[in-house]
């Protein structure tokens, strides 16, 4: 009962601290007008943030062993170049992770 | 006639067109979050703990990379403290997130709590990126996405602390449909916007953090290293351009040159002192 009570604590801790820094930005600029220096790079931080994004996804491939990163950057690329070309996203995304899952599980790459 | 489109708007005919639409938008997300979901679910069921606590932590906390952390912290046996500052610390890129949606969310109306709650990276992505559909309402539109969002990330946490390691499903690499989400909405963002230079910064400051700063950390380092560039490139921008005008006018109107000439050694003067 008390271990049951105390995980319900940690998860409130978890479930405030997480919704804090979400609402930080809206409690702080809510009544008073943000800065002019953060509309103009406002409208700069989506595409900033979405390709971190991307390169976040790499943060645990192993650059320096077998296969070296190789399936991610290549259905990267491959998934770039389809929706450069066709502009489709369902046909790009899931082109690209049927492609990924395909390298990985078959170990395509394996004489690598 | 000319009030169809409204009154489309407020019935069930066009709601369940939205809701249709918002789903089709966020299907990505249901193949990328039941697989992540279940990972958390299966993590948390092997600690030991009931599946009721998967549910309520996605429903509560529902934020990925900090749930995952959660399971480490709670099997490494950590403090209040200890939750509160790791959580802080790894979910504080979200801020950014916020800084950047003031203006889509003000007048979204009594949503806007539960969308600022449910602001997880793949959220953020979608609802900067994609275009409400016309004639539709923004609230009801960001609102569906986000909680069909909410709603996968519960289920494939339940399921996968449900099913625990009963299922026998080859999901490795499903997990990089997300990788590839987030491949096309950056896409999406070069074809919607004229501006390079934010990518520039991405690749500069992403590529740095990735060598320098461990995985956990990586991605608030790279964003807060991104937005100091953005600024920095800002500053830069308006102290160089009135020069740069003038150096233009000086080039092309024979007739200006001799009061821009009169003018640059007042404007050197000034940056001077900068």
């Amino acid at each position: 009962m008390l271990d049951s009570l105390h995980m319900l604590i940690t998860i409130a801790v978890i479930a405030l601290a997480t919704f804090a820094t979400r609402a930080l930005p809206f409690l702080f600029f809510g009544s008073r007008e943000p800065p002019a220096m953060l509309s103009i790079i406002e409208k700069n931080l989506p595409p900033m943030i979405l390709l971190l994004l991307v390169i976040y996804c790499l943060k645990d491939v192993q650059w320096f062993s077998a296969p070296y990163g190789i399936p991610e950057l290549f259905t990267i690329s491959v998934v770039a170049g389809l929706h450069f070309w066709k502009r489709n996203a369902m046909l790009s995304i899931f082109t690209g992770t049927g492609l990924y899952m395909l390298l990985v599980q078959l170990n395509v790459l394996s004489f690598l | 006639m000319a009030g169809n489109g409204k009154d489309k708007q407020e019935t069930g005919e066009g709601n369940k067109e939205l809701f249709l639409s918002a789903f089709k938008t966020t299907i990505p997300v249901l193949l990328g979050y039941i697989p992540l979901g279940m990972a958390f679910g299966f993590l948390l069921d092997g600690a030991g703990y009931h599946w009721i606590y998967a549910f309520l932590m996605s429903l509560f906390v529902y934020a990925g990379s900090g749930q995952f952390l959660a399971v480490a912290l709670l099997a490494a046996g950590a403090g209040l403290t200890e939750f509160a500052i790791a959580t802080l610390l790894l979910n504080l890129r979200h801020a950014f997130y916020g800084l950047s949606l003031l203006e889509k969310f003000s007048g979204v109306g009594k949503v806007k709590p539960y969308l600022i709650f449910a602001l997880t990276d793949e959220t953020y992505a979608l609802l900067t990126t994609t275009d409400v559909p016309r004639g539709s309402s923004k609230s009801g539109f960001y609102f569906y996405i986000a909680a069909l969002d909410h709603f996968y990330w519960i289920s494939g946490s339940v399921l996968g602390a449900v099913l625990g390691s009963v299922l026998e499903l080859n999901l490795e690499g499903m997990g990089f449909v997300l990788t590839a989400l987030f491949v096309v909405l950056t896409i999406e963002q070069y074809f919607n916007s004229e501006a390079r230079f934010p990518f520039i910064a991405a690749v500069g400051a992403g590529t740095f953090s990735l060598i320098f700063f461990n995985p956990d950390n990586m991605l608030l380092a790279s964003i807060i290293l991104g937005t100091l560039i953005l600024l920095a490139r800002e500053k830069s921008m308006q102290k160089t351009q009135p020069t740069q005008r003038a150096w233009r006018a000086l080039q092309t109107e024979p007739e200006t040159r001799a009061i821009n000439a009169s003018v640059q050694p007042a404007e050197d003067k000034t940056r001077r002192k900068d």
